[in-house]
């Protein structure tokens, strides 16, 4: 019996050795992998901080008022946030593919659903910062436009068309992560008629002229004959 | 001996306009005259010409270079004899060459006997042969001529104790063609030359020939019942004769001098010519095209006669005053050249001596609807002398060679009837026929060939003009037609090279051959056809169709 | 690059038979029919009247015009064939058009005119307007002669105005060009204008073309570039100028023609402008027209409204454009009532300086920056019509004069913000 028991204990033992021998290398090799891409994924963060600083990004995402939102809520500049969303993504890249090599069954399949999911993540926080851009400068747009023709109710105006185009952005960046399909769906039909007439803004401040000149002829409210008396300024 | 006498031959003429006194003295007087004019005929039938007019060699004081006749049946001893003139006559006529003389109908010199016996006594019978008057009030508002000289037209004769009239100086004294003796002893004068042999008259100052009060005194309606009269009697006793007026008028009061073919046979186109100069310097043809638009047809037995220059000043009588104003700051900056309201130089130095320019403007008067008059000199290029009195220093003497007088004559210098033109662009020894007959590429060569070209065909001659017009007023272009025959002439009156499309359609299909080189160019298409000229140059196409 | 295709095919056509011209008159146009008429005969007088043995020619650049309007302005030409006037020329005057686009534009109208001055060597270019229905033949020769005879490069005009007319320029575009550029041109934004064949040649070869303020105020970009470059200006009397037409009261596009264009010209030609200091007079030709009767009037109580609306609705716009002191003077302002309203020109200049530091910084876009001026321009043109209500004309004119020593008085203010900001 004594024997029985030392030779399953011997049995395990070694078992559980090879397991060891079997692993240990993988877990090296991991973490090996999760050390070079922490070195690697810094390397990242500072030449996106450069890259950014260099475009200017930091002026361009003040005019899309992300600056002001960030400062709001006490979050660094929107240059060192994206930075650091490019160090965070590359480490965790390089992490789950040094899990990969581990070879743990299943796993595999959530970690290569992750790569997956990655440039759909990218894609929206595009859309999401350049729909802000947009929903600012058409929302200035709009204001001064309204400002300049008398329009009474500009602001409401303009606060219109930016919560359309954000609405517009946000439907989207939903869309392409996937994220309650149906409801945004269901959603976006109904938000469809608001959709329309940012897009018919966006026309008409491509083509200004004759944006203001409707609005000018539509929106000013009584004081034309006024208008017919004032003189060419040049 | 007299040439055959054809119907219309003067339509395809080319005339050389030369003056007895200035083209080649023969004994050594230092004047020109009919022997030496004769010796010389061998050189203008060279040219190329077919016709000479001879300015006045009537016997005259000379104060008007021989238009204030004394005596109209004889020749001025100066240059000759009456035996002279019908010895180069019958010479001329044996090289192929008509003669026109001058007949200054208009007027008389003051020392005419008609006019000594008119003004001896209010009674005598050629009394009325001019026009006396005893106050000169009458005509009022008849402009004068001679503007640079003459203050009135009647002038005061202290002899007969009244006043005569006169449109020119004031030593020419009108005749008065109201009275029939007057009328006929004119015809009697021409009769006489014709008999002689000579081929047609070139009739003086024709508007003046009849004055009525309340008129301009120009062009009156008796004027051509002269004229018509006269042309009857030439055309039953000498028929073929040419009948030339000098008529300087707008081209609305010419045609009537042409009748209904009744009257003259030809007339100076006298707007045209001062157009043709504007028209170059302007770099523009409108001046050219639209004269010649307002120029009414006239009968198919008539001709214009085109000149570029004559013995007279370039006239801008009938010029609007701000074309006077450009002509005159162009062409005369100099006011020693102005004259009577015209400008007293040659051809060769109002074209600054360019010989392109010289090429064209021959061209325009070669291929443009009418007779060709070359002015003797301007073959060669002469040049003037504006500080000779009057229009003197354009009928300086011919130059013939580099030598002695320039080989006009063998007397003294100082003895020449007009000092030659010495300065060293025009004078003699650059300018000259001997130096030019040696050179293949001279002016006098070229003046040859295009004569030449132009006699090739009688479209030039007899052929109608169609204009063409194309975008780019620089250019000039024309089509000469007659019958099937098509000569295309194209000038380009600008110092620079150019580019203009012309529209062609109409002659679609035919191809073009250049005249002077005979090479062939481009079929005439669809599309408009493009010609690239160089300044001043100009094309004379004729149209086949094979 | 744009040169190569700017001209058709048709017009270098036209342009060939037209030739080397002495005089060549620019007409943009689109759709002007009702006025076009006048203004042709006009030049085509003034020509015949001033210059009858000069080589000249009328060139029409229309934008696409559905009215007919350059077959009217072809009828002015003269030659032997086509005469619609009937009128007597020693030369042919070619009248051609030629379509740049279908809509108009005024930098490549421009460009084309300058390049067809340039192929024709014209010696000098004369700009006319196809609403100037008040022209006169004269207005050619005075344009003209200085360029063609007296070897100026650039004659601006001065027209006799009323009160309330053209306060824009009386307001802003003269002081302030004044100030920076150093040189007193009352007009120096110009619906017409005469240039030399030189300044044209020079000005078709700068890069402005591909630039959106060289496309829409190319006017005022000339101007600048004569009077930064070494080129001879003056400026001439002329007349009236004509009731302006439709759109001509529509405040947003003069201003992005004018001012938009002068603070594009601020960035590059700041080495130039920066080293100025005060101003000097330029030579004026001619003798000043009769002052103009007022015949309009402005509605001041509209004017204070459209200021005050703009200063409250766009402040967080100011915010990124203005000082906070200036913001806050401007707020004081909007509470003024009418009797008492008054924009110092102090506080306009500084206005102006700002927003001009702002353009170039690009703290938000660009064309914003000049919309968001209107509504304080509004604000200055109340105050200056209260200022000039009761006055002669000399007390307009000492106004004006003392507006513009504001400007150049506070010029190294601008310096200051340009460099440093806010």
């Amino acid at each position: 019996m004594r024997e029985m028991i030392v030779t399953e204990l011997t049995q395990a033992f070694q078992q559980m050795v090879r397991t060891v021998a079997h692993y240990l290398p993988r877990l090296v090799v991991m973490l090996v992998i999760a050390f070079v891409g922490w070195v690697i994924a810094y390397l990242l963060k500072l030449l996106a901080r450069s890259i950014l600083r260099l475009t200017n990004f930091s002026r361009l995402s003040e005019n899309a008022g992300a600056t002001r939102l960030l400062n709001r809520a006490a979050l660094p500049s929107s240059t060192e946030l994206v930075s650091r969303l490019v160090f965070w993504v590359a480490w965790v890249g390089f992490i789950l593919l040094g899990i990969s090599v581990l070879g743990i069954a299943g796993l595999q399949e959530y970690i290569s659903r992750f790569f997956l999911f990655l440039p759909r993540l990218f894609v929206a926080l595009i859309i999401l910062f350049f729909g802000f851009l947009a929903a600012s400068f058409f929302a200035r747009a709009a204001l001064l436009a309204a400002v300049n023709a008398n329009f009474r109710s500009s602001r409401l105006l303009s606060i219109s068309i930016r919560i359309i185009i954000s609405i517009f952005a946000l439907s989207m960046v939903l869309e392409v992560l996937g994220v309650a399909e149906e409801t945004m769906l269901i959603a976006f039909g109904t938000a469809f008629g608001a959709v329309m007439l940012g897009l018919a803004l966006a026309f008409g401040l491509g083509g200004k002229d004759l944006a203001r000149e409707f609005l000018e002829n539509k929106l000013a409210t009584g004081k034309k004959e006024e208008k017919e008396d004032e003189l060419s300024p040049l | 001996m007299p040439l055959k006498r054809e119907p219309g031959w003067y339509k395809d003429a080319i005339i050389y306009q030369v003056h007895v006194r200035s083209f080649f003295d023969s004994n050594g007087d230092g004047i020109g005259d009919f022997q030496g004019l004769a010796q010389r005929l061998d050189y203008v039938q060279e040219l190329g010409v077919n016709a000479i007019w001879l300015m006045p060699f009537f016997p005259s004081p000379l104060r008007d270079d021989g238009y204030d006749i004394s005596d109209y049946t004889s020749v001025h001893p100066i240059y000759g004899t009456l035996e002279d003139f019908k010895a180069f006559l019958s010479s001329a006529h044996e090289r192929g060459l008509r003669v026109i003389i001058e007949m200054v109908a208009n007027h008389t010199s003051d020392q005419h006997a008609w006019f000594q016996e008119s003004r001896s006594s209010q009674d005598n019978p050629k009394r009325d042969w001019y026009v006396w008057s005893d106050t000169d009030t009458k005509y009022r508002g008849t402009r004068i001529i001679f503007l640079d000289s003459e203050m009135s037209n009647w002038a005061w004769d202290p002899i007969s104790k009244s006043y005569y009239w006169h449109r020119f100086f004031s030593h020419q004294p009108d005749l008065n063609y109201d009275n029939p003796a007057v009328r006929e002893e004119m015809w009697n004068v021409m009769k006489f030359w014709l008999e002689l042999g000579v081929d047609g008259f070139r009739l003086d100052a024709v508007p003046y020939l009849i004055e009525r009060e309340g008129t301009n005194c120009e062009n009156l309606p008796e004027t051509h019942g002269v004229i018509k009269e006269l042309r009857r009697k030439v055309d039953e006793h000498f028929p073929g004769t040419m009948l030339l007026a000098e008529a300087n008028q707008w081209p609305a009061d010419l045609r009537p001098y042409f009748g209904e073919g009744d009257e003259f046979h030809m007339a100076f186109h006298f707007p045209l010519m001062p157009r043709m100069f504007m028209g170059l310097r302007l770099e523009d043809r409108k001046p050219i095209t639209e004269i010649l638009q307002q120029t009414p047809d006239i009968p198919s037995n008539c001709q214009w006669c085109l000149f570029l220059r004559n013995h007279d000043e370039l006239t801008l009588e009938m010029v609007t005053d701000m074309e006077r104003d450009y002509m005159y700051d162009i062409y005369a900056t100099d006011k020693a050249m102005r004259l009577n309201l015209g400008i007293r130089r040659r051809l060769a130095p109002l074209l600054d001596n360019d010989r392109r320019r010289i090429e064209l403007m021959n061209g325009m008067l070669m291929s443009l609807p009418g007779t060709p008059i070359i002015y003797y000199g301007d073959e060669i290029g002469m040049g003037d002398n504006v500080h000779l009195g009057d229009r003197n220093g354009v009928r300086t003497p011919m130059q013939w060679s580099a030598g002695w007088n320039g080989g006009f004559s063998t007397a003294d210098p100082e003895a020449l009837y007009s000092p030659p033109i010495l300065n060293p662009v025009y004078g003699y020894p650059a300018v000259n026929v001997l130096s030019q007959k040696r050179t293949e590429h001279s002016l006098l060569s070229w003046m040859k060939h295009i004569m030449a070209i132009r006699r090739s065909t009688p479209v030039f001659g007899s052929g109608s003009i169609e204009f063409l017009h194309p975008a780019n007023h620089r250019v000039l272009a024309y089509v000469r037609q007659l019958g099937k025959e098509m000569i295309l002439v194209v000038n380009n009156l600008s110092s620079a090279a150019q580019a203009v499309e012309l529209d062609l359609k109409r002659y679609k299909g035919n191809i073009l051959i250049e005249m002077f080189g005979k090479n062939i160019f481009p079929r005439i298409g669809d599309l408009p056809y493009l010609l690239t000229m160089g300044p001043y140059q100009f094309f004379w196409f004729r149209l086949r169709r094979i | 690059m744009a040169g190569e295709t700017l001209l058709t095919d048709d017009f270098l056509r036209q342009l060939i038979n037209v030739g080397e011209v002495d005089i060549l008159v620019g007409l943009p146009t689109h759709n002007n029919a009702k006025t076009i008429d006048t203004v042709v005969r006009a030049i085509q007088a003034g020509i015949l009247k001033c210059f009858p043995r000069e080589r000249a020619a009328i060139i029409n650049a229309d934008g696409g015009s559905q009215d007919g309007t350059p077959e009217l302005v072809m009828k002015a030409s003269i030659d032997d064939v086509w005469n619609a006037s009937k009128v007597y020329t020693l030369r042919t005057l070619h009248s051609i058009s030629t379509q740049y686009g279908r809509s108009p534009e005024p930098g490549t109208a421009l460009q084309t005119i300058l390049a067809a001055a340039d192929l024709l060597r014209a010696k000098a270019c004369v700009v006319v307007s196809p609403h100037a229905t008040a022209i006169e033949p004269d207005w050619l020769q005075r344009l003209a002669r200085p360029v063609y005879r007296d070897n100026f490069d650039l004659v601006a005009p001065i027209y006799s105005r009323q009160r309330s007319e053209g306060v824009l320029m009386r307001g802003l575009l003269y002081p302030m060009t004044r100030a920076i550029y150093g040189y007193r041109i009352r007009e120096p934004y110009a619906s017409e204008f005469a240039i030399s064949g030189r300044l044209a040649t020079d000005f078709l070869s700068n890069g402005i073309w591909q630039e959106e303020w060289g496309r829409i105020g190319p006017e005022l970009s000339l101007m600048v570039t004569a009077i930064t470059g070494n080129y001879r200006v003056c400026q001439a009397f002329l007349g009236t100028k004509a009731p302006p037409g439709r759109g001509a009261s529509d405040l947003v596009g003069a201003m992005r023609r004018t001012v938009g264009a002068l603070f594009a010209s601020l960035d590059s030609h700041y080495p130039q402008w920066s080293a100025i200091t005060g101003s000097q007079p330029v030579p004026t030709l001619g003798t000043p027209a009769e002052i103009r009767s007022e015949t309009a009037r402005m509605s001041r109580k509209q004017l204070r409204e459209m200021f005050v609306a703009g200063i409250a609705q766009l402040e967080p716009v100011f915010r990124s454009i203005l000082s906070d002191s200036t913001l806050a003077e401007l707020q004081k302002i909007a509470a003024l009532p009418v009797p008492e309203f008054c924009y110092p020109a102090e506080l306009w200049a500084r206005t102006v300086f700002e927003f001009g530091a702002a353009y170039h910084k690009s703290v938000i876009n660009r064309d914003h920056i000049v919309q968001a001026l209107v509504p304080l321009y509004r604000g200055r043109t109340l105050s200056f019509l209260q200022e000039t209500r009761d006055g002669s004309w000399e007390d307009l004119e000492k106004n004006v004069e003392s507006l513009c020593c504001e400007f150049e008085r506070l010029k190294p203010y601008l310096l200051q913000v340009w460099a440093n900001g806010k």
